[in-house]
């Protein structure tokens, strides 16, 4: 793992940060929610207050049983849980209806679609077990809704045409019974002659006791037929209506046949025997000014009856469908699955007495709001936190990479000290202040203490022949003086010994000194172009006959090849690969010289079977004083052949290579010259 | 008469074996050590020949510029340079002072006597004005055995010793190649094979001052050398 990445790991901890931001958002969350059903309560507290006593505004007609407390206080106030069987409020009769708070206006069509699903709420009467009907009533702003679903074997209509006053042409007939404002009984029937729409008719006595019918404009009405029986829906304006209200059905087994009738009117004179409660109209519109959006207000009756609703739900939904597409993936983030999505809080509504609870308050609210005020904070936070890691990560990376970098310089400036010849003393980062600066100057001074150690084992050799020169000349002179004096036979022996000694001495002395000359040849080297081929076939030609012991295969190709260089050079490097090659192979083996032309340039290699090379000594091959050889032969060593090898390729901006050959089986040295 | 021989060498025992060498030749030897003894005998008498190290006690380059008033005294005396040095830039610098060789320590005293002979004769030879013996012909090439001198259509290439002997030896068989090791014993000389190319090296260049388009010398490679008309 690099430090790059190490270090950009680390920088991915301040990840935590935002992880934290989450966490302290959520919690955010839960004291916002808290503090907001403090305020909805309260909100519901003030608004149950404004509604203390109001029973005029929370039901239409003040409530006979609310009057009959006023005589008879109730002993007991001990709270809301007695709400329901409070004697401020009887529990509905038998007959009474209770009419849902609409959210929507039923479509008057006999279809009971648009109504909501409650089957709670329906009332059933039934005069025996094939003579029954099911009601629903519903308020919406100013009309009273009725869906009726009659069971009747035999649904009839009354012939189409007639006069609707004959008894013959009776059919299934429905009757409205309502109190008026006045007090006074007031009748409707309802009868179809087909399905759809119909009028509701009044019977009026005329001036001479005629009787008349008339239609009831107000009233609208729908007649469906439905499997086992009929439906029939109807609306009448509230402001028609007084306290009490019922519905009788007439069912006829045949046209004009004696009817079954039964509902809440009391069949004898179509009086209505149930009351109609329901709130005053008023109220809506009264809840209607605390309306807010994502809000909804409901008042209840003690029984749980809804009287009156204000609902601004899906408004707020479309106020946060504008929310930015960064908050909202927030949310996805810290959003937990499962949580309560509204808050609620309920308030009672007590008599002016403040005793008895005459209604109950609902209030709920969408958590838009107080997410909004979340997602605000949230996504400030989280643009902050996630920031701040970003440019901690960002700038982490950035050292980590400027840490690799000076790392990476002062590695490869290492590297290529120990490889060149002359050691490079110029070192990266030596002027930094920090740790690394202190590596490259312990850096720098060990390779300069170990650069002049190399530089004098470089010209040691050629000092050390200068010196010994001077000396083995002494030697030799006074030697060859020697000879030129009278001494006998067996002194001679010594001395022609100690000639052949100094002689060999003087071998080395050459040897020594080879590599200093071949620099110094290099540097007064010049270039001119000649043909690599043919120089590579003289050569070639020339070591066949300097070396009989070893076969030579020449692999060149067919054109000339031309380079720029020292000729004298390139001979003198083949010499010293060909002497290598003969060094390290066994007598009758062949090497092969092979000149291959390729895009960087020119190669000649010489392949020698032979010992592979050893692994210590790869790499360091062509350096100065290196040498493996496993025998010792007469002539003297220094591991200054390759060295040379390399000055001369170096020389002509190429590099020396060596291989052991597939294998082990030999070494090929390849040298490499750019064109 | 015998003829003198200065020595100019500040290490004893070199000095002595070399001046005990040459009086077993029949000449007449006197040494010094350093370069105000040698210049002040040599104002006195100039020797007939002299041969010089190259650093001289407390001088290091004291032998090149005691060639360069030993020059200035005399043309025509014979300077061998003889050291320890065998560096290129020391080989060119002395001969540019106008040493007639330049040698290296290596050097057996037999061949050093042989090239103190061969310089003798060469000053005789130009001192007998007109002997025309043992004269190579090559094209535009004169060589002048007897008197160690080159001439290229007519004009005189001042040749080392050394040089003279290696263009001799080529030249006196053209088209043969010559290896280093034959142009080394030609030449009475052990060289490395560096010092024998910066050797050819400079032949050409002194024919080449002559004649811008000298090619007669050609590189075989690693082989040697060759002569070609």
């Amino acid at each position: 793992m690099s430090l790059r990445l190490k270090l950009l790991a680390l920088g991915l901890a301040t990840l935590g940060l935002p992880w934290a931001g989450c966490r302290y958002a959520r919690e955010m969350e839960a004291a916002l929610r808290e503090g907001e059903q403090t305020s909805l309560q309260a909100v519901a507290q003030t608004i149950a207050a404004s509604l203390q006593g109001r029973t005029d505004l929370l039901y239409r007609e003040a409530l006979r049983p609310a009057e009959s407390t006023q005589d008879a206080p109730a002993p007991q106030a001990s709270g809301a849980d007695g709400a329901r069987s409070a004697p401020e409020w009887t529990a509905p009769g038998p007959y009474d209806l209770r009419p849902l708070a609409l959210s929507s206006a039923p479509l008057i069509d006999g279809y009971p679609d648009d109504w909501p699903r409650e089957p709670a709420a329906w009332r059933y009467f039934s005069h025996d077990a094939q003579h029954h009907f099911g009601i629903l009533s519903g308020v919406f702003e100013r009309m009273l809704y009725v869906l009726l679903e009659v069971h009747d074997e035999r649904a009839l209509f009354d012939a189409p045409g007639s006069n609707w006053l004959d008894p013959a042409t009776f059919g299934d007939r429905v009757w409205i019974g309502y109190e008026d404002n006045h007090g006074e009984q007031q009748q409707l029937f309802l009868a179809a002659t087909g399905p759809g729409a119909l009028s509701a008719r009044r019977i009026e006595a005329g001036d001479f006791g005629e009787q008349r019918v008339i239609i009831e404009p107000r009233v609208r009405a729908a007649w469906q037929g439905m499997s086992g029986g009929y439906r029939v829906e109807i609306r009448v304006p509230l402001s028609m209506l007084g306290e009490r209200f019922g519905v009788l059905v007439d069912d006829r087994d045949a046209r004009g046949g004696a009817p079954v009738s039964y509902g809440t009117l009391r069949s004898e004179d179509l009086r209505t025997l149930g009351r109609l409660i329901v709130a005053a109209p008023e109220l809506t519109s009264y809840l209607a000014q605390f309306m807010q959006p994502g809000l909804k207000l409901a008042i209840r009756a003690p029984d749980g009856q809804m009287l009156a609703r204000a609902d601004a739900l899906a408004q707020a939904r479309m106020l946060t469908a504008g929310t930015p597409l960064l908050a909202r993936l927030y949310r996805r983030f810290i959003d937990r699955p499962g949580a309560p999505s509204l808050i609620e809080a309920r308030a009672p509504i007590y008599a002016r007495d403040s005793r008895a609870q005459i209604a109950a308050l609902e209030v709920t609210q969408t958590p838009d709001r107080w997410l909004r005020l979340r997602d605000r904070a949230l996504t400030r936070m989280l643009n902050f936190t996630l920031g701040t890691s970003v440019v901690a990560v960002l700038l982490m990376f950035a050292f980590a990479a400027w840490l690799a970098l000076r790392l990476a310089r002062l590695r490869r400036a290492s590297e290529s000290a120990l490889t060149r010849t002359g050691l490079v003393t110029a070192f990266p980062d030596t002027t930094a202040r920090d740790e690394l600066g202190d590596v490259a100057r312990s850096f720098s001074t060990l390779l300069g203490r170990l650069n002049a150690y190399t530089d004098y084992l470089r010209t040691l050799a050629g000092k050390l022949a200068h010196e010994i020169r001077t000396p083995l000349t002494i030697v030799r002179s006074s030697l060859e003086n020697l000879e030129a004096e009278p001494v006998d036979e067996a002194a001679r022996t010594y001395l022609a010994r100690a000639r052949q000694g100094s002689e060999r001495l003087n071998a080395i002395l050459i040897a020594m000194g080879a590599a200093s000359r071949v620099e110094e040849a290099i540097g007064s080297a010049e270039r001119v172009d000649f043909d690599l081929v043919a120089l590579l076939d003289s050569a070639v030609a020339a070591y066949r006959t300097a070396f009989p012991s070893r076969a030579f295969a020449m692999e060149l190709p067919a054109g000339p090849i031309m380079l720029h260089g020292a000729p004298d050079l390139i001979v003198q490097l083949l010499d010293k690969l060909i002497d290598n090659a003969v060094d390290f192979s066994p007598g009758g083996a062949t090497i092969t010289v092979r000149l291959r032309l390729e895009l960087v340039g020119a190669f000649i290699e010489v392949d020698n079977p032979g010992p592979p090379l050893p692994v210590h000594l790869q790499g360091r091959l062509f350096e100065s004083l290196w040498q493996s050889r496993p025998d010792r032969d007469s002539r003297p060593h220094f591991g200054l052949g390759l060295y040379i090898v390399r000055l001369i390729a170096e020389f002509h901006g190429g590099e020396a290579t060596a291989v052991s050959l597939a294998g082990e089986s030999g070494v090929r040295v390849s040298v490499r010259l750019p064109r | 008469m015998k003829r003198l021989i200065a020595i100019v060498e500040d290490e004893a025992a070199i000095r002595d074996n070399y001046a005990a060498a040459f009086m077993r030749e029949g000449y007449a030897v006197r040494c010094y050590a350093n370069r105000a003894q040698a210049m002040a005998a040599c104002n006195a008498r100039l020797p007939d020949l002299a041969v010089i190290d190259i650093s001289l006690e407390d001088e290091p380059e004291g032998g090149f510029e005691l060639c360069r008033q030993l020059r200035a005294l005399s043309a025509e005396l014979p300077i061998i340079f003889l050291t320890a040095r065998d560096s290129e830039l020391d080989a060119v610098s002395g001969l540019r002072l106008g040493a007639d060789d330049f040698l290296t320590k290596d050097l057996s005293l037999a061949h050093l006597t042989a090239r103190v002979n061969a310089l003798f004769r060469r000053v005789d030879a130009l001192r007998r004005p007109d002997v025309a013996s043992d004269i190579v012909h090559r094209g535009p090439l004169t060589l002048d055995a007897e008197r160690m001198q080159a001439q290229w259509d007519g004009k005189v290439v001042l040749l080392s010793l050394t040089e003279f002997w290696i263009v001799h030896a080529l030249a006196r068989h053209p088209g043969h190649v010559r290896t280093r090791q034959q142009l080394m014993d030609a030449a009475n000389v052990v060289l490395d094979d560096n010092t024998i190319t910066s050797h050819v090296k400079r032949i050409r260049r002194k024919f080449q001052g002559s004649d811008a388009k000298f090619d007669c010398l050609q590189t075989v490679y690693g082989m040697g050398y060759r002569w070609v008309e």
